[in-house]
């Protein structure tokens, strides 16, 4: 590690994976609930669940991309971070406002929640994955300015680089485009127009330049590709991830009310939003390829390509899936969604924090690389969650083709519940896909512990 | 070394071609791949492109269209059932030959063949 602050990015790796432990074990139960219905009901009803479920998703992401700004920021300015103390106390405010949130929806009906927080006052709870309390959304907005002033300042200070202006960029755009979730109109067609400022602008826009730095990043460390040639491929992604993403938005408004031209510019422009994802492939297997240092971290260089393949079938290929107007008439809302969400997040999201903890993690421990054992578990636990996510994805598919004809292409429509029974074989074969992305965590989290002989490192 | 800068050129085509075919210019891209074909010398490196290029292709159509095409002959047109395994399989065979290609092309570039695989041998 070249500069001690480096070193803050250790606590929030570790909350991000203990947070990413408990979506899954809430994905888990609510799979179980797909299929038995009164699974741990009352205790945790279903759309509780789904809540914690995707909210946790979120709350970790974004310690995650935090850990990731704080590691790599410093390194890349070649300067300390600029206040190490703010970072850690903007952890434990977030840590503690997103612990005591989760635990809120858990123990108190969500009205009795919104009533106790004041949400009359300022009222924005109760959409989709923005369901926080007010007071929980102002304290992430104070968390994301502070880290954007830190991390701003040490880039402003330091050395300016490709990849830290990038990764400023869509971190600056995070937090702008958050504020949105603050306008809620009474008026349910601008309420979902401006929703989407917020769920797609994040993570069909600014995400992917954060994204797509962090990738470049571990690609510059364990490829020793020249930095040059990184920062030519990561010019043109983040370009076409905004030029199709912007005006991609327009596939969320085909039926929620807006003027029918988002159908024409909605379809066109995503379906130019796969050139991005395909464009990491391409930048990814070709630095690779033309490596000049064979790393002794395995497991980076592994989860550095698994996310660059994942998120270009899960963001790319499944949502060109369902992009198109004509199409997306008849499956917007279904499985087909559920099955594209889950392989996109993994695939970009998830899988390149978990590139970032594995490149950085085994340094802040004091060593280039992680011993033989411990490289192999989690060699282990990358096939166990990425092939259990292709089968999730594969069954929701299928659950979600089943569903379209069943439901709305069949000459006579069969009510929702009755399809949802016809398609409980899917659901069956996700849960089992479910529980052994589980098991592949758990190894994850193993291979932290394992102890073993250290790698041959060559210095060079 | 002017003829080596030629056959990596000519491979890079090839290897271009081929993802093109999967992709954008299905049929097309093809015929340049045939093209190129009567370009190139036994044993070369750009022959190995345009010969990987074209089997890739060939596997491609039989996985893709001969498959389905017989998951709809036997499974029935009008059957949900059919449209489940035809469209997941098609989309999850295309992506894996799509990211072969892709795989391929960025070889070429490095100056380097495949390691041995069904397709390249």
């Amino acid at each position: 590690m070249k500069y001690e602050s480096q070193g803050i990015a250790k606590m929030y790796f570790i909350a991000a994976i203990g947070l990413f432990l408990g979506q899954i074990l809430f994905g888990v139960v609510m799979g179980m609930q797909y299929v038995v219905g009164d699974f741990l009901f009352p205790e945790i009803p279903f759309n509780v669940a789904r809540m914690v479920h995707t909210n946790l998703l979120i709350v970790w992401l974004l310690f995650g991309f935090m850990g990731s700004a704080y590691y790599l920021v410093p390194e890349e300015a070649e300067r300390e971070l600029f206040a190490p103390w703010l970072a850690k106390l903007m952890f434990w405010i977030f840590l503690v406002a997103g612990a005591l949130t989760i635990l809120g929806y858990l123990l108190v009906p969500y009205a009795k929640l919104a009533e106790l927080t004041m949400n009359d006052l300022l009222p924005t709870m109760g959409r989709e994955f923005l369901e926080q309390p007010t007071i929980t959304k102002i304290g992430i907005v104070i968390v994301a300015l502070a880290f954007l002033f830190n991390i701003g300042m040490t880039i402003l200070t330091g050395r300016k680089t490709v990849i830290n202006l990038v990764l400023l960029t869509g971190l600056a755009g995070l937090a702008v485009f958050f504020l949105f979730s603050f306008y809620n109109p009474d008026n349910i067609v601008l309420d979902k127009y401006f929703w989407w400022f917020v769920v797609h602008l994040w993570v069909e826009g600014v995400w992917e330049l954060i994204m797509a730095s962090m990738l470049a990043y571990v690609l510059i460390k364990v490829t020793g590709v020249d930095r040059e040639v990184i920062e030519k491929w990561l010019y043109v992604i983040i370009a076409m991830a905004l030029i199709s993403g912007l005006l991609g938005t327009g596939h969320h408004f085909f039926w929620i009310g807006t003027p029918d031209y988002w159908q024409w510019i909605g379809s066109i422009f995503s379906a130019l939003e796969p050139i991005p994802f395909f464009m990491m492939t391409l930048f990814a297997f070709n630095v690779v390829n033309k490596r000049r240092l064979d790393h002794p971290n395995k497991p980076a260089v592994l989860w550095a390509l698994g996310t660059a393949v994942m998120a270009f079938l899960g963001a790319g290929v499944w949502g060109f899936l369902h992009t198109l107007a004509p199409v997306n008439f008849y499956t917007h809302g279904t499985q087909i969604t559920a099955a594209h969400g889950h392989m996109a997040f993994y695939g970009a999201y998830v899988m390149v924090v978990l590139t970032m903890i594995s490149y950085a993690m085994p340094i802040m421990r004091g060593k280039k690389a992680a011993n033989q054992t411990a490289q192999v578990i989690e060699m282990w636990s990358f096939w166990l969650m990425t092939v259990s996510m292709v089968f999730i994805t594969l069954f929701l598919t299928g659950a979600g083709i089943l569903q379209v004809y069943l439901q709305r292409y069949a000459e006579t429509p069969e009510p929702f519940m009755v399809v949802q029974d016809k398609i409980a074989l899917f659901y069956w074969l996700r849960e089992a896909a479910g529980l052994v992305f589980l098991s592949g965590l758990f190894l994850y989290i193993y291979s932290f512990f394992a102890k073993g002989p250290e790698v041959e490192v060559v210095e060079g | 070394m002017k003829n080596d800068e030629l056959q990596q050129k000519q491979a890079s085509h090839a290897a271009l071609a081929s993802l093109l075919n999967l992709t954008l210019f299905p049929g097309i891209s093809f015929i340049v791949l045939l093209l190129l074909y009567k370009k190139t010398l036994p044993g070369s490196f750009d022959r190995y492109y345009v010969v990987l290029g074209i089997k890739t292709n060939v596997w491609a159509a039989i996985a893709l269209f001969l498959v389905s095409g017989l998951m709809i002959i036997f499974g029935g047109f009008y059957s949900p059932w059919t449209w489940v395994y035809v469209l997941s399989y098609f989309m999850f065979v295309h992506s894996m030959f799509i990211l072969f290609a892709t795989w391929a092309l960025t070889r070429c570039w490095a100056g380097g063949r495949l390691k041995t695989t069904v397709l390249s041998k």
